[in-house]
């Protein structure tokens, strides 16, 4: 029998797969020791079911919080807590990188079985590992190559039910590692004194063995993950492309609104955008204490540049019939289209895309000209309207205060759809008062973890919302 | 003050929970799990309970609803792991023997259901279980990012959490882990029951971070010793 890795050192080698910024989401098994491996400096985070986000288990002592197996985890700075509803909104949000799971089997094509022993054959129960398998962009299978007795875990077909398929894309184990590709299994690395031969007799599938195999590499993973903080409101919206999709928060007033990421939008001139907000700019048209002989800064600065195709929101009408909006008045003209969603449902249809959800069943606007064209369903005696997620390019929020990983805090009614927005981008920036170092803000305290934000922009001390 | 939240002792908390109910129960390896509202419900000796936790998956379930199952008072557990591969206990007992009925659900997909209960949703689609067992025969759709399942959302009458710190009108705050699966519980059943570290006058917590509003907590019970908030794995 050839020398198998022992548990920390398969770690270590799982470990040298993050790239820097990565979030890594780790299952219960071997994959909760991957946590004693990478430092606290490290540039990856990772996330536990456990309730936290940015933690290791170096050295002795430990926290409240805990990793996948249900031990104590050590806080990094800038950590979050979490509840379990948000680690998987998490995971299937695709906000996670790379997950790392202990199948109990996986097949050349990727797909895998759960803990499952000769005990319970009847009954499988996967905890944590199917979320984390069917959310993450990347999917690594840390497991013993083989059983005890000898026989593989790995093997050409599962029969029978899956717990994922198609969905591991390279296996770690005590002998090598073999990547997962369309035409099977590659055994890339072989543990220090394994030969190919004796990873491909403990394999129950074909595996093919390039000529120039590289020895197993073991580098934690090194360089600077993407700086967060942009010098400008300008620098941050620079590659927001024509007809992009734009989230842009804010609930009715002055509040909660990012003035200065508007007029950025404004000065880079990005046309035929899609904005999704709840108002589309009322601000300017109602007095929510606008300094005499000055206009408030809202949506309006963009309709009136000629930048909005398309709004997706929920009040976008003044109240006052006298005094209509700038985009009341370009919808009369026809020149801009009006998605309108009540506000609940357009929260709600924001939370699903943040959190992977496609569509939801809702009570709200059954029976009303917003069910028109929707399916609608009579679910225990009761009309529901089916909805679907929101998501968007990018995102601009308000929020108070940011660490440099991109945690944030908000001010009272400035919080509104921020929670919900932050996550449903593919690039989702925040405007705030102040930066600070990680740690400053507590991790009980956060209410948008900085894995949904990707750039942070000072508010200038002297930026005026009116102008 | 308004006192009406808060009650005398959990024996006085659970003390309506009738026969049948469905009972949500907190806890993540035992972390923010209400001791001493799950010790009340055994003494009360309520039976044919549907408990629904979401307690990790190495440990298992805590002790505490393996007691509440060995006490014949519950009739189906639904869990993401009802009991740890090979060494199942009372509740694999039970269950081999045909006297509790077991649902496994992906843990993620738990607590989705959870909170499709408690925002009033009538469904979720959901990409999680396609391809799985747990797909199962239920409805599928194709989406612009791929398939998803119809989940339906779960309700409860109770729900039974630990929280940190709760104020008298039900505001709670909690402490690390034990977050884990209690806010969306508290939305999701009819009468939320917390067990509190400390109860406390309204205005006393922050109100930026407030997790669960007193709107999703019916009744504040505090705990009669707190004990030291440390981490105790079980090997």
């Amino acid at each position: 029998m050839p020398d198998r890795l022992d548990e920390l050192a398969t770690a270590k080698r799982v470990a040298a797969e993050f790239q820097p910024g990565q979030t890594i989401a780790l299952g219960p098994g071997l994959p909760a020791r991957v946590a004693e491996v990478v430092p606290p400096g490290a540039p990856v985070q990772l996330l536990s079911d456990g309730g936290v986000l940015g933690y290791h288990r170096i050295g002795v002592g430990g926290s409240a919080t805990l990793d996948a197996n249900g031990k104590p985890a050590k806080l990094n700075p800038g950590a979050s807590a979490i509840g379990l509803a948000d680690w998987a909104g998490m995971l299937r949000g695709g906000h996670v990188d790379t997950a790392v799971i202990q199948p109990a089997r996986v097949s050349a094509n990727g797909d895998f079985t759960g803990w499952q022993t000769a005990a319970t054959p009847d009954l499988f129960a996967p905890g944590p590992a199917v979320d984390l398998a069917a959310g993450s962009s990347r999917v690594i299978a840390m497991l013993r190559h083989t059983e005890p007795d000898g026989s593989p875990n790995i093997v050409s077909r599962l029969e029978g039910p899956v717990d994922g398929r198609g969905c591991i894309d390279l296996i770690v184990t005590d002998l090598g590692v073999i990547e997962v590709g369309p035409a099977g299994l590659e055994l890339i690395e072989a543990a220090p004194g394994v030969t190919d031969d004796d990873v491909a007799a403990l394999t129950g599938a074909p595996l093919r063995v390039p000529a120039n195999m590289q020895p197993m590499g073991f580098q934690p993973t090194t360089g600077n993950p993407p700086a967060k903080v942009f010098s400008s409101g300008l620098s941050a919206v620079s590659d927001v492309p024509n007809g992009a999709v734009v989230m842009i928060d804010g609930f009715a007033g002055p509040g909660g609104t990012p003035h200065y990421l508007l007029t950025s939008l404004r000065d880079h001139g990005a046309r035929e955008l899609t904005i999704i907000s709840n108002t589309a700019g009322i601000a300017r048209v109602v007095n929510f204490g606008t300094p005499p002989g000055k206009q408030a800064i809202d949506h309006t600065i963009l309709i009136d540049n000629r930048q909005v195709r398309k709004a997706v929101a929920s009040y976008p009408v003044s109240p006052s019939a006298s005094r209509p909006t700038a985009f009341e008045m370009a919808y009369r003209r026809g020149e801009v289209e009006l998605e309108l969603v009540p506000q609940g449902t357009l929260a709600e249809r924001l939370r699903a895309g943040g959190a992977g959800v496609e569509a939801f069943y809702t009570p709200t606007g059954a029976g009303t000209l917003i069910a028109d064209g929707k399916e609608t369903r009579v679910i225990d005696g009761r009309s529901y309207v089916l909805e679907r997620a929101l998501r968007a390019d990018f995102c601009i929020i308000r929020g108070h205060r940011a660490d440099t990983l991109g945690n944030v805090v908000y001010k009272g009614t400035s919080r509104n759809f921020n929670s919900v927005m932050a996550p449903a981008a593919r690039v989702t920036i925040v405007e705030v008062d102040e930066v600070v170092e990680p740690g400053v803000l507590g991790p009980e305290q956060i209410i948008t973890p900085g894995i949904y934000i990707n750039r942070i922009v000072v508010r200038p001390p002297d930026f005026s919302p009116y102008e | 003050m308004p006192r009406e939240k808060v009650f005398a002792s959990c024996a006085a908390a659970v003390a309506d929970i009738p026969d049948g109910s469905t009972v949500l129960i907190s806890g993540f390896a035992d972390f923010g799990f209400p001791r001493g509202l799950v010790n009340a419900l055994g003494a009360s000796g309520v039976g044919g309970l549907t408990v629904i936790s979401c307690d990790g998956a190495v440990p298992g379930p805590s002790p505490k609803i393996s007691r509440l199952v060995a006490n014949g008072q519950v009739s189906k557990l639904i869990s993401p792991m009802p009991f740890p591969p090979g060494s199942g206990g009372v509740i694999e007992e039970r269950w081999r023997a045909g006297r509790l009925e077991l649902e496994v659900v992906p843990q993620g997909v738990l607590v989705e259901r959870l909170r499709a209960g408690g925002a009033g949703l009538g469904g979720v689609f959901l990409p999680t279980s396609v391809g799985t067992r747990f797909e199962q025969d239920r409805e599928k759709r194709t989406f612009p990012r791929g398939e998803a399942v119809l989940e339906l959302p779960l309700k409860a009458d109770y729900a039974l959490i630990e929280v940190r710190v709760a104020d008298t009108l039900g505001n709670a705050v909690y402490n690390a882990s034990a977050r884990n699966s209690a806010p969306v519980m508290a939305m999701a059943a009819r009468v939320t029951i917390a067990e509190a570290g400390r109860i406390v006058e309204p205005g006393a917590l922050d109100p930026e971070a407030i997790i669960s509003p007193g709107i999703f907590v019916n009744r504040v019970v505090e705990r009669l010793s707190a004990r030291p908030v440390q981490a105790v794995p079980r090997e």
